[in-house]
């Protein structure tokens, strides 16, 4: 039996999660949100990682009613992320990790949702479409490694709809990605918008331009609603994603294909996914916010499998960083 | 050969030895951001936690130490909820 602790803190969500042998004990997690119109930066982001980390800790082992001598390994997040709020969060992790006397292991965020959403859907070797604020790959498992077979070239698909909702001026509660996902629902005028899809690569920054720059005279004439932009927005960038994730499928013959990251739990892009994959006789796995969402628990669940494969990180090591690939980690726990 | 360097000496005491010990644990694994032009180190002498920072300007030892100091409120918080250390 072996019970580990996750912390994450790459971007704007603070969480701390607790997993006993592929079982979630408590996952508790707190989000800084930022005024309509406004991105988060990493100073206020640290300062909010570091005045919510105490109280979201003592909620996650109150929820999971054990006490901090359970524990077998405390994991964190080296990144990738941001500099100042990865460290922020990890300075707790190595301080309770000395303070309990637990070994740490250092887990790569990308591997955290990978893992995750194995462990949630039970998919066993998927396609994965990772997608998030600061993330778009998609990803197949071979010979130890998750690969990389395509990847935005320039800002992540939730990037550019977090930054499109900035000039609609959308709330960021619970997250701008939502709101989007809200107001898509009742547009229905179609604006051609650039499609970019670059091989098995896509980008979304010339798209991003674009809009921006329509998008206030489209307004202000009337031609377009705000509902039918995001609408146009979502239903561009998602069939961006789901073509590479068809392409990467075929490729190398895979009936699941898996979604996470935070742009993971929106709806629409589950239906879309979901049509693709029927046509393909394939099957689509996706979870919900809880976990799809930046959380404690997918920390822990990828540092449990590191440590049940005998990995442990001195604390020396344990370091952040705010570039750190997915195909960098050795995959020792899969065959 | 004429001093440029600002030097800042630092000393901060723990309810015991093993505090110091874990907090300069966790403080010590980060090294400072490489175009920063700030120095530091950090040695334990019995329950004291003494830092000795080394920086060309003094905006760069302002930024330096006020991120020193947030992490160490952090650690010294941790450890006032969380500890003490286990035997």
């Amino acid at each position: 039996m072996v019970v580990a602790i996750g912390f994450e803190g790459s971007a704007n969500k603070l969480g701390v999660g607790i997993v006993k042998d592929g079982v979630v004990l408590s996952n508790p997690r707190h989000t800084y949100i930022t005024p309509p119109g406004q991105g988060f930066l990493p100073k206020n982001t640290a300062q909010h990682h570091r005045e919510h980390a105490l109280e979201v800790l003592q909620k996650a082992l109150d929820e999971a009613k054990i006490s901090p001598k359970d524990i077998d390994v405390v994991c964190y997040t080296k990144g990738p992320g941001m500099g100042a709020p990865l460290v922020s969060t990890a300075i707790v992790a190595r301080t309770v990790a000395q303070l309990w006397g637990k070994p740490m292991i250092a887990v790569n965020h990308c591997i955290g949702h990978i893992e995750m959403g194995r462990l949630v859907t039970g998919a066993e070797n998927p396609i994965v479409l990772y997608v998030s604020g600061g993330n778009t790959q998609v990803i197949a498992y071979s010979q130890r490694r998750y690969r990389i077979f395509g990847e935005t070239i320039d800002i992540a698909v939730g990037n550019c709809l977090d930054r499109f909702a900035r000039v609609l001026k959308l709330s960021n509660d619970p997250s701008p990605g939502y709101n989007i996902e809200q107001l898509a629902k009742k547009g229905n005028k179609f604006l051609e918008l650039p499609y970019v899809v670059k091989g098995m690569d896509v980008s979304f920054s010339g798209l991003l331009s674009f809009i921006e720059e329509k998008a206030p005279q489209l307004l202000q004439k009337g031609e377009y609603t705000p509902e039918d932009l995001c609408f146009s927005l979502q239903e561009t960038v998602f069939a961006m994603l789901i073509e590479i994730t068809e392409r990467a499928m075929a490729h190398c013959g895979s009936q699941e294909v898996l979604i996470v990251g935070g742009v993971g739990c929106n709806k629409r892009l589950q239906e879309m996914m979901e049509t693709m994959a029927k046509e393909r006789g394939a099957k689509l796995y996706a979870t919900d916010e809880r976990f799809c969402i930046d959380n404690g628990a997918m920390i822990a669940q990828a540092g449990w499998e590191m440590f049940r494969s005998g990995q442990t990180t001195p604390l020396k090591d344990t370091t952040c960083t705010q570039r750190f690939r997915t195909d960098e980690v050795d995959i020792t726990w899969r065959s | 050969m004429t001093e440029k360097k600002l030097k800042v000496d630092l000393s901060v005491p723990f309810p015991t030895e093993r505090e110091a010990q874990i907090a300069c644990g966790t403080l010590s694994v980060d090294s400072e951001p490489k175009r920063g032009g700030v120095k530091k180190e950090l040695v334990v002498k019995g329950n004291v936690l003494n830092i000795h920072f080394e920086a060309l300007e003094a905006r760069m030892m302002r930024v330096g130490m006020n991120s020193f100091f947030d992490h160490l409120n952090l650690v010294i918080e941790t450890m006032e909820k969380f500890g003490p250390p286990e035997k």
